[in-house]
């Protein structure tokens, strides 16, 4: 392995860290964005106005700040609630919001907004028709989103959800501010002490590219599987 | 005879879309083998009548009895909704639909839209529905199609496909809506041969049609609707060859 004048596998931790906060953030993300656009989706007046809310709010307020405002008053709020636990009830626990967690939480919690809007627009883009005949044909709701809406859907979602993806990946570079060790921070470490920001900077930009090359592999394949039965009708023919 | 339920029955219905009233208490009862042709005018309440059997519309009154099954319903602050929608899935599951605009699922071959709803909702094997399948497909003539996408067929095969989709759930009673309407003309004679040949058989249908020569052939009750009543209902011999009202006499006219 590269050395980079000893910070090689420090580097390499990091970058393992980048990837898993990425991707766990990316899994709430969806289950937040599915949620959020089922309850902006349905009829009851009260799903609806939290989703909203949630969708305001977040996209509202820098990344950055909200990262700050869950890990630190988070804590603070963790803090009061075990207090009062201890005063109340005479249960004595500690409870530390850990930077990695805090990080998912919070990106997870940003981008789900972002999905909920790709997923909201995407459930509307399904022919009405084809929820009908599964209604027609005796299909509970349940049965007919996993059939039916779900694998249409997935066809209009996902040029935007590999787009949110993509800024997500990038957004993880903000937990270093937490102080979770990703690959960032430790470069930015590694300059610190070194003076010499392109040996560890490059590398950092390196891997960005190629899980995001990666990420556009797997995109490209999702769409081709998710466009079957949708593309030119000639495609299919040869 | 006395003893078997009667497929199909519908009692009163009516239906209100904001404050205009479309069905103003219609009635029918669709015993084995009969094939109910409803015809009108755009706009008479057809379609909105026949989506009200199986629920797609929620009537705000009447009866449905399916099978000898009453559905039961409620007034909530939305409206008028069946009390348990466990069972308005078991019986659409009985009353299978064809649609004008076919709505076979886009994502899925033809052999696995005839085959969707026998697993998933009947809890057939997936070898068993395909077997069923494979025969409804070769008897609508689009066995070579089996593994074709609908967007690669033309509209007549979509919907002949559709009604291999229909048919594999065994259904107490057939709902056509304007089959033939979405088609070209020279593709309506397929669908109509497959649809003659369902009557033949002794299939419960229930067709919105504009089809008049296939009303007359086959139907064994013709109903013509209009503003959402019954003006005139009989066999096709007195309602269409013999008409009563003037509406229904012009409605018939050539038009041209």
């Amino acid at each position: 392995m590269i050395d980079l004048q000893g910070y090689g596998p420090r580097l390499l931790e990091g970058a393992l860290v980048t990837l898993e906060v990425a991707v766990l953030s990316l899994l709430l993300a969806l289950i937040l964005g599915l949620l959020t656009a089922s309850a902006k989706l349905s009829r009851h007046w009260l799903f609806h106005r939290i989703a909203t809310l949630y969708t305001t709010l977040i996209r509202g307020v820098p990344d950055l700040v909200l990262m700050m405002l869950l890990f630190f008053g988070g804590q603070i709020g963790v803090n009061m609630f075990t207090d009062w636990l201890y005063y109340q009830f005479d249960v004595d626990i500690f409870i530390n919001i850990n930077e990695f967690i805090a990080g998912v939480v919070t990106i997870g919690f940003i981008f789900g907004a972002y999905m909920g809007e790709t997923f909201r627009g995407a459930f509307l883009a399904v022919d009405s028709g084809q929820i009908e005949a599964g209604r027609a044909y005796g299909m509970s709701n349940r049965l007919i989103f996993r059939r039916i809406q779900f694998p249409q859907m997935m066809r209009h979602a996902l040029p935007g959800l590999g787009n949110n993806w993509m800024v997500l990946l990038k957004t993880t570079a903000l937990v270093s501010v937490i102080g979770l060790s990703d690959m960032v921070r430790i470069a930015a470490e590694a300059t610190k002490a070194t003076h010499e920001p392109f040996l560890f900077m490059i590398p950092v930009a390196v891997v960005y590219l190629l899980i995001a090359s990666v990420s556009e592999w797997i995109v490209a394949r999702l769409q081709k599987h998710y466009n079957v039965g949708f593309g030119e009708a000639d495609e299919w023919n040869n | 005879m006395a003893d078997t339920p009667i497929p199909l029955e519908v009692r009163d219905i009516t239906k209100r879309f904001g404050d205009t009233e479309v069905l103003k208490g219609l009635s029918l009862t669709a015993h084995k083998g009969d094939v109910i042709t409803l015809i009108g005018a755009s706009g008479s309440g057809k379609s909105t009548f026949l989506r009200c059997m199986n629920l797609l519309e929620q009537p705000n009154e009447g009866e449905l009895i399916v099978h000898g099954e009453n559905i039961a319903f409620k007034t909530t602050r939305r409206g008028r909704e069946p009390v348990d929608w466990k069972q308005v899935e078991r019986i659409r599951a009985k009353l299978s639909m064809v649609f004008q605009s076919f709505n076979l699922w886009a994502h899925m071959t033809l052999l696995e839209n005839v085959t969707e709803a026998p697993i998933h909702v009947l809890g057939k094997s997936k070898r068993e529905a395909t077997e069923h399948a494979r025969q409804l497909l070769d008897r609508v003539g689009l066995l070579d199609h089996a593994d074709y996408y609908p967007a690669q067929m033309s509209g007549g095969q979509q919907q002949r496909g559709a009604i291999a989709r229909a048919l594999a759930m065994d259904p107490e009673v057939m709902l056509f809506d304007e089959p033939t309407s979405a088609l070209d003309p020279e593709l309506v004679g397929d669908v109509l041969k497959v649809m003659r040949d369902l009557a033949e058989e002794g299939r419960t249908m229930i067709v919105v049609t504009h089809e008049m020569s296939f009303a007359r052939d086959v139907s064994s009750q013709v109903i013509y609707l209009h503003q959402g009543m019954v003006e005139e209902i009989g066999p096709p011999k007195e309602v269409l060859d013999n008409p009563q009202s003037d509406r229904l006499k012009q409605f018939l006219a050539p038009k041209h």
